[in-house]
C-alpha cells in the first residue's frame, strides 16, 4: 500500500506495520504556534489569578456584583423602615410592586401557590391569618420565619428592602378575587382587622 | 529529521543470519473479534434505546410509568455506564484485540485470558444493568457501580485484559510498537489507575459483618462510603471522570483510528512526528483538566484554574490526532465518496476536532458560568459519543465485516443509509440541546428592568425546553433506528459467511536477541555545544523515541509516571493544604434518618438532575441563597454536586423549604405542588419501608471515616424512630397522609430538611456556652 508518492505527501519512512506506512512530516506551524501560544497564555493566566492581589476572587466578585446590583436597584428609595406608614404606601406601588412580586415569585409561590391562594401555607387572599394581627407582622413574619420553622426565616436571605416590599405586596394580595375553579387553601386563624387606610399625605400627590 | 535512516536490523553476523531463517507460524484470533463486535452492537442498541426512554421523559414524565426502576433518576446511569463501558467498551476490545495481534505479528498472550476478559466484561454490564434500576450506586457519574462490581471491573481490567495485552508485546514479533498501540497502553493503564482511585470505599454490611457477625440488610451489604468526602469526594470523581473520557473513550479511540483508518483508505499516516508529540502531550496534559468540572463550585479556585488552562492547552494535541487523520486522507479523498467506511470515519474525525475545541472552550471560566448545569453539557458529550465513539465504531465493524465473516458486506447501500440517518440524528439531537442549553442558561440569568429575575420561577425555564426534547427525542431515534439498519446489515453479512472460517497461517521470525540499534545520527549543529547535539539527535532527529518504541515496559512505565506525576500535582495540595476545605463550626453531622435518607437521595438518583452546588454568580444567589462552601459538604459522602439541573439546585432547601407536607404531596405527585413540573411521582417512597435496624451500621461506617457521631454511635436505630415520628406527625397533622413513620419518604424529606440550614445555626460551641449561662 506504500505508494511512490512520496514527492507529492510526503516523505515515507522505512517502517512498516501490518502494511502501515508513516510519512515524515513536520508538524505543522500553525499547530505549533497555537499550541506554544495556548501554554503561554496558560502560565500567565494561573499566576495572575492565582497570585495576583489585582485578580478578584469569585467571592469578591460576587460580592460586587450584589453590591452594585442592589445598588442600583434601591438607590431612589435607600433604605425602607418596615413601619406600617412605608407598608401602607408602598401597596400597589407600579415602581416596585413588580420587584416585590419577582421576589415572591421565586420564592414563596411553592407554598403559598402562584396567586397566594395557599397550597401547604396559608392562603394569603382571605381575612384570616395565623401568626398575625397587624400589617407590620407580615415583615416580622418574613424576617423570622414562623409556625415553629415551617415558615422558614427569610432574613438571612432577602435584602431588608426586599422584605419590607413583600410585606407590602402581601398586604396588598388580601381581598384579592381568585378565579373560580382554583383550588384554594381553607382559612387558617382568626379573622383579623382589615389593614388601616392609607394615609392621604403619601398616596395622593 | 532523519528518521527515515533511523533503520536497525536483526543482529548481525553468521548466528543472527540463521535466527533469521527460522520463521515462527501462528494464527490470529479472530473468533474473539467477532465476539466482541456482537457484543458492541447489542449494547449499543440497548445503551441507545434506553437513552431514547430517557429522552422521551424528559419531553413527557409519564414515561416514568410510576414505577421506580424506569425512572429518570435510576435509568440514566444506566444509559451513560452502557453507552460508555458497554458499547464503546465492547468496541475498543474488538479493535485491540484485532489490531494487537497484528501489529505484533503474534497471537493473543492467552486465549482463555481472551475468554475470561469477555465474559467477565459482559457479566460486569449485565450486573450493571440488574443492579442500577435496582437503586444500588455509589452515586457519582460514570462510577456508579457498587463495590462488588467494582473489584470485579479491577480484576477483569488488570487481571484479565491487561496481562493478555501486555503478554501479546512481550512476545510480538515486530520490533517496534506502532503509534496505535502506544494509545491502547496508556488506555489500559491510566483506565486502570483512575478506576481504582475514585473507587476506594468502605463497605458498610462487610464492616457490619466484622462487627456483627451477620449483616443487617441487603441494602447494607451493597453499600459502600467513600474514603473521600466532599470537596476531595468532588475533585477525585471529576479527576476520574473527565479522564474516564481522556483514556476511555479518546485514547484507544485514537488507537482504533491508527489502525483502521489508514488500513480502509489504504494511505500511509500524515506524519509520524505528530504521532509522537500529540500522544505524549495527550497523556501528560489530559490529566489535569478534570477539575473544569468543577468551576464556580466550592473547589480551590487554583485547582480550577488549572483545570481551564490545562484544557486549554490541550486543544492542539487533540487537534494533532484530528489532522493525522484527516491528512492521512490526502489521495484517498476520492473513496470517500464511495466506500460507507471513509465516510464514517471522516465524519467521526471531523466530530472529534469540533467537541475537542469545545472541550476547552467550555472550560473557559466565563463561558463555563453559562453552559454549566445546562443541556449544553449534555450536546457536548453527545457529539462526543454519537459522533465520534460511535462513527469509529461503525467504520471499523464496517470495515472489519467483510474480513471477519470472510464475505462480502450485505448492503453497502444500507450501511450508506446507516451513515446518513446517523448524522441527521446527531445533527438534530446537538442542535437542539445546543438551543436548550444556551436558552436556559440565558433565563437563569437574566434580569429585567427593574432589576428582578427575569424568570423567577425555576419551572419556567423547564417547560420552554420542551419543544426541543422532542427534537432530541426524534434525533435520538433516527440515531437509534440507523444502529438497528447496521446491525440487520451485519447480520444478514454474517449469514453469508462461509461454512469454515479460513485462518491463514502468518509467518513472521521472532525477535532476535542480539538486535542493533540504528547507528545515532550526526548532529546537525555545528556549534559544538553537548546539550545542544544531544537534544538534536535524541529528541529533534527522534533517536531517542525510536528506541523507546521497542522497549513496552520502559514505554509503558513512561506512560505511568507521565500520568501519575501529573495526578499528584493536583493531589498532593487537594489534600493537604487546609484552606482547601475551611471547616464551618456549626456544620454537624447527619442524624441517623438523615444519614439513610441521603442514601435514598443518592440511590433514586436524585443528583442526575438535581445540583447542591449554589455557585458565586449574582443571579444563583438571587435565586436560591448563599453560594455553597467547602466547608459545608465534609460530611458528604459521596458529594451531591451534581452537574445538571433538570429540576432546580437544592443546596439551599432546607433553608428555603423546609417544609415536610410540602415534600410530601410533592414526591407523590410534583405536579400537585409545581404545575408543569416534569419530575416523575415517587409513589414507592410511601409504602417501602426504613430498615431501621440497618441504620447502626451505617453510622458505624462513616464513624470509622471520622464522622464525629457522639450519641448515634449506640443509639441510632431509636434515634431515627423518633425523628421519623415527628417528621410523620408534621405532615399527618397538615392533613397530609397518616402513618408515614416508618416510610422511607420521612427519611428522605428528613435530609431534604437539613440541606443547606447548617450554616445558619450557631457554631457547636456557642450553642453549649449559651446552656451554660442558663
Amino acid at each position: 500500500m506504500t505508494q511512490p508518492d512520496s514527492g507529492q505527501y510526503g516523505h515515507l519512512l522505512e517502517h512498516e506495520y501490518d502494511g502501515i506506512a508513516e510519512y515524515d512530516n513536520p508538524t505543522p506551524g500553525w499547530w505549533h504556534t497555537i499550541f506554544l501560544g495556548s501554554v503561554l497564555f496558560s502560565v500567565f493566566y494561573f499566576f495572575f489569578f492565582t497570585f495576583s492581589p489585582m485578580a478578584l476572587t469569585e467571592e469578591e466578585q460576587h460580592a460586587e456584583a450584589q453590591r452594585r446590583e442592589f445598588q442600583k436597584l434601591f438607590a431612589e428609595i435607600g433604605e425602607l423602615e418596615a413601619d406600617q406608614a412605608t407598608i401602607l404606601s408602598l401597596m400597589g406601588d407600579p415602581q416596585w410592586m413588580p420587584v416585590a412580586e419577582g421576589v415572591f415569585a421565586t420564592n414563596c409561590v411553592s407554598c403559598h401557590g402562584s396567586m397566594g391562594q395557599g397550597l401547604v401555607g396559608p392562603n394569603l387572599t382571605d381575612d384570616y391569618f395565623k401568626n398575625l394581627t397587624e400589617i407590620t407582622q407580615i415583615a416580622e413574619v418574613i424576617q423570622n420565619g414562623a409556625a415553629s420553622g415551617a415558615m422558614p426565616a427569610w432574613g438571612n436571605r432577602l435584602h431588608p428592602n426586599e422584605i419590607v416590599l413583600l410585606a407590602a405586596y402581601v398586604a396588598d394580595m388580601r381581598g384579592r378575587t381568585i378565579p373560580p375553579g382554583t383550588r384554594t387553601r381553607d382559612p387558617e386563624g382568626e379573622v383579623i382587622p382589615p389593614w388601616p387606610p392609607v394615609p392621604d399625605s403619601v398616596s395622593g400627590e | 529529521m532523519s528518521a527515515a535512516r533511523l533503520q536497525g536490523h536483526e543482529g548481525g553476523g553468521a548466528d543472527a543470519a540463521r535466527a533469521n531463517d527460522h520463521l515462527d507460524e501462528f494464527v490470529y484470533d479472530d473468533k474473539i473479534v467477532r465476539m466482541f463486535v456482537w457484543a458492541t452492537l447489542l449494547w449499543a442498541f440497548i445503551a441507545m434505546l434506553v437513552g431514547v426512554v430517557l429522552a422521551l421523559q424528559l419531553a413527557l414524565p409519564e414515561a416514568n410509568l410510576g414505577l421506580a426502576w424506569v425512572t429518570f433518576g435510576r435509568l440514566r446511569p444506566l444509559h451513560t455506564n452502557a453507552a460508555i463501558f458497554a458499547f464503546a467498551g465492547n468496541a475498543i476490545f474488538a479493535a485491540i484485540y484485532y489490531s494487537t495481534q497484528r501489529l505484533c505479528k503474534a497471537r493473543m498472550f492467552s486465549d482463555r485470558l481472551s475468554r475470561l476478559h469477555f465474559w467477565g466484561w459482559q457479566g460486569i454490564i449485565v450486573s450493571a444493568a440488574l443492579t442500577l434500576p435496582l437503586g444500588f450506586t455509589q452515586g457519582k457519574e460514570y462510577a456508579e457501580l457498587e463495590w462488588p462490581i467494582d473489584l470485579a471491573i479491577a480484576v477483569v481490567w488488570v487481571g484479565f485484559f491487561g496481562v493478555n495485552f501486555f503478554g501479546t508485546l512481550i512476545r510480538r514479533r515486530e520490533r517496534h510498537m506502532y503509534v496505535a498501540l502506544w494509545f491502547y497502553i496508556a488506555t489500559i493503564v491510566t483506565v486502570a489507575i483512575l478506576h481504582i482511585f475514585n473507587n476506594l470505599w468502605i463497605p458498610v454490611g462487610v464492616l457490619e459483618f466484622f462487627k456483627t457477625g451477620e449483616v443487617s440488610s441487603f441494602d447494607n451489604l451493597m453499600k459502600s462510603y467513600p474514603i473521600y468526602s466532599g470537596v476531595q469526594d468532588a475533585f477525585m470523581q471529576w479527576w476520574y471522570g473527565h479522564n474516564a473520557v481522556a483514556f476511555f473513550l479518546t485514547t484507544p479511540f485514537l488507537g482504533l483510528m491508527y489502525y483502521f483508518l489508514p488500513k480502509a483508505a489504504e494511505r500511509p499516516i500524515f506524519s509520524y512526528r505528530l504521532s509522537i508529540v500529540h500522544f505524549w502531550s495527550i497523556v501528560f496534559i489530559y490529566i489535569w483538566a478534570g477539575p473544569h468540572h468543577l468551576h464556580y463550585t466550592a473547589l480551590a479556585a487554583w485547582a480550577s484554574s488549572l483545570g481551564m488552562v490545562f484544557s486549554l492547552m490541550l486543544w492542539m494535541p487533540s487537534w494533532g490526532g484530528m489532522i493525522n487523520g484527516l491528512l492521512t486522507l490526502r489521495g484517498a479523498w476520492n473513496k470517500v465518496a464511495t466506500d460507507p467506511v471513509l465516510k464514517f470515519f471522516v465524519v467521526g474525525i471531523t466530530f472529534y476536532g469540533m467537541s475537542t475545541f469545545e472541550g476547552p472552550m467550555l472550560s473557559i471560566k466565563s463561558v463555563n458560568a453559562l453552559s454549566h448545569y445546562t443541556d449544553w453539557t449534555i450536546a457536548h458529550v453527545h457529539s462526543g459519543t454519537l459522533g465520534w465513539n460511535g462513527f469509529m465504531t461503525f467504520g471499523m465493524i464496517y470495515w472489519l465485516a467483510p474480513r471477519l465473516f470472510q464475505t462480502k458486506l450485505y448492503s453497502v447501500k444500507a450501511a450508506t443509509a446507516h451513515f446518513w440517518i446517523g448524522t441527521i440524528g446527531i445533527l438534530l439531537y446537538v442542535i437542539s440541546m445546543y438551543t436548550a442549553g444556551v436558552t436556559q442558561g440565558l433565563m437563569w440569568r437574566a434580569f429585567d428592568s427593574t432589576g428582578r429575575l427575569a424568570y423567577p420561577q425555576f419551572i419556567e425555564t423547564v417547560t420552554r425546553l420542551a419543544p426541543f426534547y422532542w427534537i432530541r427525542a426524534i434525533g435520538g431515534t433516527m440515531y437509534l433506528a440507523s444502529v438497528g439498519l447496521g446491525i440487520w446489515n451485519i447480520w444478514m453479512t454474517w449469514r453469508t459467511r462461509p461454512p469454515q472460517y479460513d485462518e491463514p497461517i502468518q509467518y513472521a521470525a521472532p525477535l532476535s536477541k542480539n538486535y542493533q540499534d540504528p547507528p545515532k545520527p550526526e548532529s546537525r549543529l555545528h556549534a559544538n555545544i553537548a546539550f545542544g547535539d544531544k537534544v538534536d539527535v535524541n529528541i529533534l532527529q527522534g533517536w531517542w523515541h525510536r528506541r523507546l518504541e521497542r522497549f513496552p515496559m520502559k514505554f509503558t512505565v513512561l506512560v505511568i509516571v507521565a500520568v501519575i506525576v501529573a495526578s499528584l500535582f493536583e493531589a498532593i495540595p487537594m489534600f493537604t493544604v487546609k484552606s482547601v476545605v475551611k471547616t464551618i463550626d456549626s456544620v454537624q453531622p447527619y442524624t441517623p434518618l438523615e444519614l439513610y435518607g441521603r442514601d435514598l437521595y443518592v440511590a433514586e438518583g436524585c443528583y442526575n438532575c438535581h445540583s447542591q452546588m449554589i455557585r458565586p454568580i449574582f443571579a444563583e444567589t438571587k435565586r436560591y441563597g448563599e453560594y455553597s462552601k467547602a466547608g459545608e459538604s465534609i460530611y458528604d459522602r459521596p458529594f451531591q454536586w451534581g452537574s445538571r439541573r433538570i429540576g432546580p439546585d437544592l443546596a439551599r432547601e432546607g433553608q428555603t423549604n423546609p417544609n415536610a407536607p410540602w415534600h410530601a404531596r410533592h414526591f407523590a405527585e410534583p405536579t400537585d405542588t409545581s404545575p408543569g413540573s416534569i419530575m416523575p411521582s415517587y409513589p414507592w417512597l410511601f409504602e417501602k419501608k426504613i430498615e431501621f435496624e440497618s441504620i447502626q451500621a451505617r453510622v458505624d461506617a462513616m464513624a470509622m471515616l471520622g464522622v464525629p457521631y457522639g450519641e448515634a454511635i449506640n443509639n441510632a436505630p431509636q434515634m431515627a424512630r423518633e425523628q421519623a415520628a415527628a417528621i410523620a406527625l408534621e405532615i399527618e397533622s397538615d392533613g397530609g397522609r397518616p402513618n408515614l413513620a416508618d416510610k422511607q419518604v420521612v427519611a428522605l424529606i428528613a435530609y431534604l430538611k437539613r440541606l443547606g440550614t447548617d450554616i445558619l445555626s450557631p457554631p457547636a460551641g456557642d450553642a453549649t456556652a449559651a446552656g451554660g449561662e442558663e
